[in-house]
């Protein structure tokens, strides 16, 4: 769906390249997570990919970029636009009119979607967020969160083939944060949509993601499946990227020689490999008594 | 209060009624007090305003508007004393006199201003701006552009605003004092603040066309619109009589 081929962006206002020599491919309908240390290129890497560079911002392209075989170069950005559904990082910035149901609606009438069509999407989408009460709120009244799920909210109903979201859930809480992540891979399992998700938390990434995408420095350090690349852990440490910490615990045990079992992405993998380490017998009685943070502590 | 030109929700008739009928009347009533130096006939359309404005609850609001017109109209009205020399003369100045004229266009330019300000700044609070462009689009064929234009202009006001106090709540933690020294310091102390707030300003304009781009905003066409705003009655009716209004206004300035 997404092709990257030797691409090099230097802004005009810069000396060096943001991001450079970077391949990647990205197959219809997976979930890819971006992430790295800030400043690395992760939101340049997104607006290569929806078009906003180089149409919006100019600078200095080398290679090239596909998406759902579309030279970014050559198609307009209006018509990129109808295949990628993008959510910015500046959610304020974002939103164009004054009303939750407007800014629904916003997108779904200048894409032509079918009048009779668009009130079956806005609610879909809407009830999918969580924020069908806010249908006819003042935007200026909601909180950060709820503005961030309204922007995607109004992304997700113009069921683009290609989602690319920069720090979807910057402002929202770890509860809404999971649920979005949830969502986001509910559309890719159930609509073959491509999601590609620029994010600081990993863990929700290596839960979800098929695919994690580590960047440093402007180049794609890692991309591979979350179990081979939190593997490196002790590396992505130098370069500012933290694994879970469930991750980090096993890893280390398994450098000890004590564990050497497959990388665990989350509590639950832990837990269960633990149990494999220390027998199930033994397991059996010392886990029931532990919480899960305690199993981590 | 709200902030401004923000939507304030209801269910009054004049929440109700097509939003073109609303701009049209709100324009045709500043015109007809435009075209009319008849203090009582302003005076009238100033309680007509006025009881429009209680109609949709926003008594309060409407009053906060008629503190700041009063202020700008009172420097017209000062102007106008001391440069309309009409009437029984009561003051004597080296270049004329003050007359009960004078005294008299003051009042009626206040009045004026301030009956003509109410209708105009009712439809911006109880008509979305969304409603607002879209309805003038569609009805009055305005280019879209020019429409989302004005709703985005109004859309940011109050993201500036939060720009602006939130750069000044960060200088305060700094130690500048804004609240001292009157509103002279206030404004000193401010003008720096702009160069920030202008840099953001642009950022956020840029990104808000990205934005817009990215949605659609070149495909939009005058059917793109999902809702519709077909004319009741009542709309109608409130243009005729604005049409009136206006006729009456016209007939008293020639005929008295």
């Amino acid at each position: 769906m997404i092709e990257i081929k030797n691409f090099t962006f230097t802004y005009r206002e810069s000396a060096e390249p943001v991001v450079q020599d970077i391949n990647l491919t990205i197959p219809a309908g997976s979930f890819v997570g971006i992430t790295g240390a800030a400043g690395s290129g992760k939101s340049t890497l997104t607006y290569a990919m929806n078009g906003i560079i180089p149409h919006c911002y100019p600078g200095d392209f080398y290679g090239s970029v596909m998406v759902d075989g579309l030279d970014t170069c050559e198609t307009g950005l209006t018509d990129l636009s109808q295949i990628v559904g993008s959510v910015c990082q500046d959610i304020d910035s974002q939103i164009v009119t004054s009303i939750v149901e407007d800014e629904m609606l916003y997108g779904l009438e200048n894409f032509g979607v079918s009048h009779r069509e668009i009130s079956a999407r806005v609610d879909e989408a809407l009830a999918d967020m969580g924020i069908a009460d806010l249908r006819d709120r003042v935007i200026a009244s909601l909180s950060g969160g709820q503005k961030q799920k309204l922007a995607i909210a109004s992304i997700l109903a113009l069921k683009p083939k290609v989602l690319v979201l920069d720090e979807p859930t910057a402002e929202l809480d770890p509860a809404s944060s999971l649920q979005v992540f949830q969502l986001l891979a509910r559309y890719a399992r159930d609509h073959g949509t491509t999601v590609v998700v620029v994010e600081q938390k990993i863990a929700l990434l290596s839960q979800f993601a098929d695919m994690l995408v580590i960047v440093d420095n402007g180049r794609i350090r890692f991309a591979d499946t979350p179990a081979n690349v939190l593997a490196h852990s002790e590396e992505l440490l130098e370069i500012g990227v933290n694994c879970p910490r469930s991750t980090t615990l096993m890893n280390r045990l398994a450098f000890d020689g004590i564990y050497n079992g497959p990388v665990c992405r989350n509590v639950e993998d832990a837990c269960d490999a633990l149990i494999e380490v220390l027998g199930h017998s033994a397991a059996d009685n010392q886990m029931a008594s532990l919480t899960e943070d305690e199993v981590i502590a | 209060m709200n902030g401004f030109l923000e939507y304030v929700p209801g269910t009054s008739l004049l929440h109700r009624m097509n939003p073109v009928a609303k701009l049209l009347f709100a324009v045709l009533f500043a015109i007809t007090c435009f075209c009319t130096g008849n203090l009582v006939f302003l005076c009238a359309m100033l309680v007509f305003a006025l009881a429009l404005a209680a109609s949709c609850g926003m008594m309060k609001q409407t009053f906060g508007l008629m503190k700041a017109v009063f202020v700008f109209s009172l420097i017209l009205a000062i102007l106008l004393i001391f440069t309309t020399p009409t009437g029984d003369r009561l003051i004597d100045l080296p270049w004329g006199y003050i007359g009960t004229g004078s005294i008299l266009a003051a009042v009626t330019t206040i009045v004026r201003l301030e009956a003509a300000a109410i209708p105009l700044f009712l439809t911006f609070y109880v008509t979305k701006m969304s409603d607002l462009s879209n309805s003038v689009v569609k009805v009055l064929h305005v280019p879209y552009k020019y429409a989302f234009t004005f709703s985005s202009t109004v859309h940011f006001i109050p993201v500036f605003m939060n720009d602006m106090k939130g750069i000044m709540e960060a200088q305060t933690a700094r130690g500048v004092e804004f609240d001292v020294g009157g509103i002279v310091n206030k404004i000193r102390l401010m003008v720096p603040l702009c160069v920030p707030l202008l840099v953001s300003s642009v950022r956020k304009t840029n990104s808000a066309a990205i934005a817009a781009e990215v949605r659609g905003f070149n495909l939009r066409t005058r059917d793109s619109g999902y809702k519709q705003y077909p004319f009741a009655a009542f709309d109608v009716a409130a243009m005729v009589l604005a049409v009136l209004l206006l006729a009456a206004a016209i007939c008293i300035t020639v005929f008295l």
